[in-house]
């Protein structure tokens, strides 16, 4: 069976950025560390000052969905800030991906799970507009 | 559904859901140290978060708590706010007419009136006498400055301040600052009514 060079190179347009870097750790360091924590654990320097301490997320992200945790980052919750517009979709993006991450250390993890980094990457894409499906610009002639 | 099902239901909604609804209005554990001061305020003029024009000097003659924050801030800023949404709880009827709550954004880029409109409304803040305040970033500067409030971009949406709450008499006299995070309510709603019975007490011109 062969499988054709585009196909391929889609997949793995998917799998770059899928992986722990440098900008997630440096997103969640400056905007999350200081209530949860390091690991995530809800132990942070601020948490203890909390009127409710901050989740662990070994045990709150897994029952989450991306666009629920999304929703929680962009929109805020209880004392946590609301982080839109002050990050950009990227960043979010960022933010969603570190935090499953640091859901999964020290647990079991359902193999499901394995594949929550490439949802997240393959929601990212604006589809909308790599498929076409944008409105074209409106001109005078098409008003 | 059987009894126990909507009685299991209510439980689950008041055990689990009533922390998450009212983490903004429970007791915070006060970290912010208490200073007596006399420094005059100078009138300033900003748009709030109706984007509607906003002049300082139309609060005179009532005490106004201001509260130095960004919206964004992943810091100290929320628990100010939400000392400050416990201070005007326990202010009465007549005392909210004569007291205002203003918080002024150190991070105009990003906090515009819609940003602070959200805000306020998630900490439950009562619009009649709480404004939220942002301005062009050399008129915040001046105001910061007479504050005593140093403010260091880092990023976007990420700014270095001073965390100040301060109280001003109806003289426009600053007289008291909490420093830091979760400035005890008691304490403010304390030194805001020691003011207002100044007032009361200061002889007839």
């Amino acid at each position: 069976m062969r499988i054709g060079f585009w196909p391929l190179l889609v997949f793995f347009m998917f799998l770059v950025g899928c992986g722990r870097n440098e900008r997630m750790d440096t997103v969640y360091a400056e905007r999350c560390l200081s209530c949860h924590g390091p690991g995530g654990r809800g132990d942070g320097a601020l948490a203890g000052m909390l009127p409710v301490a901050p989740p662990d997320f070994r045990e709150t992200v897994q029952r989450k969905s991306n666009s629920q945790i999304r929703r929680v980052i962009t929109e805020g919750r209880g004392l946590m800030p609301a982080f839109e517009p002050a990050l950009r979709p990227a960043e979010i993006t960022d933010m969603l991906q570190m935090v499953r991450f640091l859901s999964r250390e020290g647990r079991d993890v359902a193999w499901w799970e394995r594949f929550d980094a490439l949802v997240v990457a393959h929601c990212s894409i604006p589809w909308e507009t790599v498929l076409g499906y944008d409105d074209p610009p409106e001109t005078e002639e098409n008003k | 559904m059987t009894w126990r099902g909507w009685t299991t239901i209510i439980l689950v909604l008041v055990f689990v859901a009533g922390p998450y609804s009212f983490a903004a209005n429970a007791p915070l554990k006060s970290g912010a140290q208490r200073r007596v001061a006399s420094t005059p305020i100078n009138d300033f003029r900003f748009i709030d978060e109706y984007g509607a024009p906003f002049a300082f000097e139309s609060l005179s003659g009532r005490v106004v708590v201001v509260a130095f924050v960004y919206t964004s801030c992943p810091d100290v800023c929320p628990m100010i706010t939400a000392s400050l949404r416990q201070v005007q709880v326990g202010l009465g009827a007549e005392e909210r007419q004569k007291v205002h709550l203003l918080t002024v954004t150190t991070d105009p880029e990003i906090d515009q009136p819609k940003v602070l409109l959200a805000y306020g409304k998630r900490y439950g803040a009562d619009f009649a006498n709480w404004s939220f305040l942002t301005g062009e970033p050399t008129a915040l500067k001046k105001v910061w400055q007479n504050f005593g409030v140093g403010v260091k971009r880092k990023g976007r949406g990420l700014v270095d301040h001073t965390p100040l709450t301060a109280i001003v008499d109806q003289k426009k006299l600053l007289r008291f600052g909490y420093v830091g995070p979760s400035p005890d309510p008691k304490a403010v709603l304390s030194d805001i009514r020691a003011l207002l019975s100044e007032r009361l007490s200061a002889p007839a011109h």
